[in-house]
């Protein structure tokens, strides 16, 4: 473990991107809707930025501590006990988290394309497929991600551009929306969108890990960008073809999207085949992070060398917490409710520590 | 070292029976012979006495929780496996010709339309499937008492199709169906090239199911759906648009005033054919047609109520002469052409938009310019989608139409 500092900068961001890039893309322009209408864009906009700063602090900290993780630097920041709580319920948000995307994948899996699989099996064969491949190390990890990225970013751009030629101006002037920035429903909305980018919180793994930490922030930078500008192009789009009142009537508008897009000369009339291929990807990838970063910070947690014996260990709390549930409506109200207590830990925890060792003169050795 | 090795080999075995059983997806494993293909559905209102047609599949009788909801009559054109002829040189052999042998009409009655088509699959055995749903075909009495329940089924379902078309015919929808056009052997589907080739003709602006779901959610504007009739010899002909208000059909207009509507929106290619009529004399009319237009729709506010300047730019070619009293040898016959095309062009698209105020039926989108474009006013005064249809009846459109013509074919006169 000692010498594994081989993630370059590219390769972190690429890990961050495919992190992002997740179950979430389905249901994100309806919740942008909910909250801005026809200035779903700008919602999403606000929220990257806003997720931006909880990933700029986890980069500082990384960078300041770079070859802890956050289950090791905040004991040094807060005291010890302290940390190791925060600590815990840091990795229990995550194996949460891990257990609410393999839920949502089954369930859009479920209803949209193998109506007949049980919804066990689908999620059962994605937490598998999670859990064997966090049985690799860090640096494996980050070429896992690194082969992926290309797959998901560039067929999720093509559709989008497809789509593009159904598009409406119209559809989204104004840019701000019909409704008033002050309601509840805007401020939860933007909470809810920020949510779905919390596997970014993966980057306080693999600084560690990183060849040049120095660079972590950089890699920040270029993934939000990366990302955030796909999630917002992804909304734009959406609302631009179906209007801002039609999605409020979509579950999944980015699927509906995807459906009504064919491929130039009718090669492919609809869409949501391949896109569902690409997402499908997308989710492991997301599943694959949260579900590493639950195990590998649990075993530091613990002081322990290795973290694969977590990997099957919790599966099956993760799994039984990935049922509990008990409807599709019931999971998205849990999802959203809890992603946005969620940014407790991902962004107000951080900034916390990072003030304090500002405050304190903390700093990791080089 | 060899005692390890087999214990990993095992393990890894282990591992691969374990995931391979799940990975197959045999629960959702569905033969193409074992499905009943549905191509075209079509929606009629029914007279209540046809209850008795239906036997209780998914209520009792006289069970149903909304007693005097209207029954519908729901028909499928349902694909035969192995008929329908894959491509151009395989015909001939399969049906005999025509489009009979290709589908299968079945009807049924209901009292919603899940309500119908279980019904349905009590009488047919393959599970019915609508990932190849091209064609819907409502009644306009059906449309005219109002289409949530249909939109909501077809939005829920997840295998229909945004790109399908959804047409309201005029009298029975359940006729439509069971026509069989000869140029194509799949009824459905000549139904769907009847409106696709509109769109490339130009005689119809591009409507798929999922732009009218779009149009009828949006508050500044109403859906339209192709209004289509029967004719004698089972083809079927665009008779005009039917205009929506929320779900329900609140009119239909002429097949001209499609025209028009394409005019007041700019969409190309520009299909209709116009007769001008030069100076007072009727004998002396030309036929011409539009090759391309642009238009732009400008919101304001005048008076406290939104105002529209619609500009629109059309290029136009002559295509027939009716009669040798004259001639159109020279620019200036071309400019009095043009003047008066411009005249009749702006009443047609006032007529059009008049009759949409009275039916409070903004299918243009007038009130999506004051929504994105003045938003404030929106805010302020309308907000609703009901305000906006109150509203609409009394704004004023001008119409500023300015034409250039070009050519005027191979004649010389």
């Amino acid at each position: 473990m000692k010498d594994e500092r081989q993630i370059t900068a590219i390769q972190s961001a690429a890990i961050l991107v495919s992190t992002i890039i997740g179950v979430g893309v389905l249901a994100l322009p309806l919740f942008a809707v909910r909250a801005g209408e026809s200035g779903a864009p700008l919602v999403t906009v606000v929220s990257v930025l806003l997720a931006f700063v909880g990933l700029a602090v986890i980069s500082l900290l990384g960078m300041r501590f770079p070859n802890k993780s956050i289950t090791q630097y905040s004991e040094d920041i807060i005291g010890k006990w302290p940390g190791r709580i925060g600590s815990a319920l840091i990795i229990a948000y995550f194996a949460v988290l891990s257990a609410l995307t393999a839920r949502e994948f089954g369930e859009v899996v479920i209803t949209s394309v193998l109506t007949r699989t049980p919804l066990e099996v689908t999620v059962i064969v994605m937490l598998l497929l999670a859990a064997l491949a966090t049985r690799n190390s860090v640096t494996t990890f980050a070429y896992i991600h690194h082969f992926y990225f290309p797959l998901l970013l560039f067929p999720a751009l093509l559709i989008v551009a497809l789509s593009l030629k159904n598009a409406e101006g119209l559809n989204l002037q104004p840019m701000w929306g019909n409704v008033s920035w002050v309601r509840p429903e805007m401020v939860e909305g933007i909470l809810t969108i920020t949510a779905l980018f919390q596997g970014s919180f993966i980057m306080t793994t693999v600084i560690p890990a990183m060849r040049r930490p120095e660079k972590a922030l950089t890699a920040s930078a270029w993934a939000m960008l990366i990302a955030g500008g796909l999630y917002v192009t992804i909304v734009a789009a959406t609302v631009g073809v179906f209007g801002s009142e039609e999605i409020k009537n979509l579950l999944w508008p980015t699927l509906e999207l995807a459906k009504g897009t064919s491929l130039p000369a009718n090669v492919l009339e609809r869409l949501d085949a391949a896109f569902l291929a690409v997402w499908v990807t997308a989710v492991f990838t997301t599943l694959f992070s949260s579900y590493f970063f639950t195990i590998k910070e649990a075993s530091k947690l613990f002081r322990l060398g290795d973290h694969k014996m977590f990997s099957f260990f919790l599966l099956p709390a993760v799994y039984v917490m990935a049922m509990l549930p008990r409807s599709i409506l019931h999971m998205y109200e849990i999802i959203e409710n809890f992603g946005r207590i969620g940014l407790i830990f991902t962004i107000a925890y951080p900034l916390m520590l990072w003030l304090i060792a500002l405050v304190r003169r903390k700093r990791g050795s080089q | 070292m060899f005692a390890a090795r087999t214990a990993k080999t095992i393990k890894l075995l282990l591992v691969i029976f374990m995931v391979v059983p799940v990975l197959t997806g045999c629960w959702d494993r569905l033969e193409i012979e074992e499905r009943a293909v549905v191509l075209g559905i079509s929606v009629d209102l029914e007279k209540p006495e046809a209850a008795k047609e239906e036997s209780d599949v998914s209520h009792l009788r006289g069970a149903f929780p909304v007693p005097h909801q209207r029954l519908l009559r729901v028909a499928v054109q349902i694909a035969l496996p192995g008929r329908i002829p894959l491509g151009p040189g395989e015909g001939g052999g399969g049906g005999g010709g025509g489009s009979e042998g290709t589908v299968w009409v079945i009807d049924v009655v209901g009292h919603t339309l899940d309500d119908a088509l279980m019904n349905l699959q009590q009488q047919v055995s393959g599970r019915i499937f609508f990932g190849h749903l091209r064609v819907i075909v409502v009644s306009e009495a059906f449309a005219r008492h109002g289409m949530q329940n249909l939109n909501d089924y077809l939005r829920r379902n997840p295998e229909v199709r945004r790109m399908a078309w959804m047409m309201i015919s005029k009298g029975s929808a359940l006729e439509v169906m069971k026509a069989a056009p000869e140029l194509e052997r799949v009824p459905s589907l000549y139904l769907m090239s009847t409106l696709d080739n509109a769109v490339r003709l130009g005689k119809f602006p591009v409507n798929y199911v999922g732009m009218f779901w779009s149009n009828t959610s949006k508050k500044g504007q109403e859906a339209f759906l192709p209004y289509v009739e029967i004719h004698k010899e089972q083809n079927i002909q665009v008779k005009g648009m039917a205009i929506f208000k929320n779900d329900n059909m609140v009119g239909s207009t002429m097949p001209f005033d499609i025209a028009s509507y394409m005019v007041v929106k700019g969409i190309n290619p520009a299909g209709y054919r116009g007769f001008v009529p030069i100076g007072s004399n009727p004998e002396q009319t030309v036929t011409i047609y539009a090759t391309s237009r642009k238009s732009s729709i400008k919101a304001s506010i005048r008076n406290g109520k939104p105002y529209f300047k619609v500009s629109v730019f059309t290029e136009i070619n002559m295509e027939e002469k009716i009669s040798e009293q004259f001639s159109v040898n020279s620019s200036e016959v071309l400019k009095e052409i043009e003047d008066n095309n411009r005249r009749a062009l702006t009443k047609a698209c006032e007529n059009l938009i008049e009759k949409t105020q009275k039916a409070q039926s903004d299918i243009f989108g007038f009130g999506e310019y004051v929504r994105a474009k003045l938003p404030n006013y929106w805010n302020k005064k309308v907000i609703t989608k009901e305000a906006w249809q109150k509203m609409y009846q009394d704004v004023d459109v001008e119409i500023a139409i300015s034409t250039r013509m070009r050519r005027v074919g191979m004649k010389a006169k």
